[in-house]
């Protein structure tokens, strides 16, 4: 499963390869990302963090269907005794080559199935900068809850902001983010 | 509410959507929001949704969905653009 592509209609998420180092790099580096952690330093120092990522995560570059990657998303801390893990690392680094489209929220189905349906976990969990106000508005949204603030627990932009706790069961989301997601993948399929 | 109302809500709902992005689109009654030629990507529309949502559920006083059925199977996408999103609102007034 390590190297599995996972498909949908609109976006493919394939595994991350050390050759993306360059590309996900400039992406990590990028305004878009200032609210993720912080990015390697160099593109040498992101392939050795690709070269380095442990057998319970999942990386995937996040492809249109020409082949075009557009961004990227993780399923990391995976853990089968407890069942549950950590969505993240989201990240779409060429915004215009999805306008249009619902490749974020494809995405983020994608990586449910993988999570909820595959897997076979019961929770998915993370955390969001307390600025990143689309973000946690998308996730909220999609059905996952707050349980929690971590105060000043990450310093972005040279100043501290919390961190809100999200989490998400596997009945929620088979009743509150599935409908959401695939209504809003069918928006995207009748607009015209 | 009349739709020039409707149309005031959707533009707050993008002008706050602006505020988050690094290239701010132009707000103009036939901004493609979604679709082939839309400016803004589903994490933006769905910051788009939960805002229009909520100031038309308030000033309707009654829940508004811009994402179920009724929606979905509009003959032209409430989310061409701010225009027919507003005149979708405003249709749910019944």
């Amino acid at each position: 499963m390590d190297g599995e592509t996972l498909t949908g209609r609109f976006v493919t998420l394939r595994p991350l390869r050390v050759g993306d180092a360059a590309l996900t790099h400039h992406w990590r580096s990028g305004s878009r990302a200032r609210l993720l952690n912080q990015a390697a330093g160099s593109v040498e120092q992101q392939a050795a963090w690709i070269r380095s990522r442990p057998a319970n995560e999942r990386n995937f570059v996040i492809e249109r269907h020409d082949g075009l990657p557009v961004g990227m998303l993780s399923l990391v801390g995976i853990d089968p005794v407890n069942r549950h893990a950590e969505p993240g690392r989201f990240l779409i680094g060429d915004e215009l080559a999805v306008r249009g489209l619902p490749a974020a929220v494809e995405a983020m189905k994608l990586l449910y199935e993988l999570a909820f349906d595959r897997l076979d976990l019961v929770r998915v969990h993370g955390t969001i900068a307390s600025e990143n106000r689309r973000m946690i508005t998308w996730q909220r949204y999609l059905g996952m809850r707050e349980e929690g603030r971590m105060r000043q627990h990450y310093f972005i932009d040279g100043r501290f902001q919390d961190a809100l706790i999200f989490a998400l069961l596997v009945d929620e989301y088979r009743r509150d983010t599935l409908p959401r997601l695939e209504a809003l993948i069918r928006l995207g399929q009748v607009a015209p | 509410m009349t739709q020039d109302e409707a149309l005031q809500i959707v533009y707050r709902a993008l002008e706050r959507l602006n505020e988050e992005l690094d290239t701010p689109v132009d707000i103009t009654p036939h901004t493609q929001l979604f679709g082939a030629d839309a400016v803004i990507d589903s994490l933006s529309l769905v910051s788009v949704i939960v805002d229009v949502e909520a100031e038309a559920s308030e000033a309707i006083g009654q829940p508004v969905s811009l994402t179920d059925d009724r929606a979905i199977n509009q003959p032209v996408s409430p989310f061409r653009d701010p225009q027919t999103l507003a005149a979708y609102i405003v249709s749910l007034q019944g």
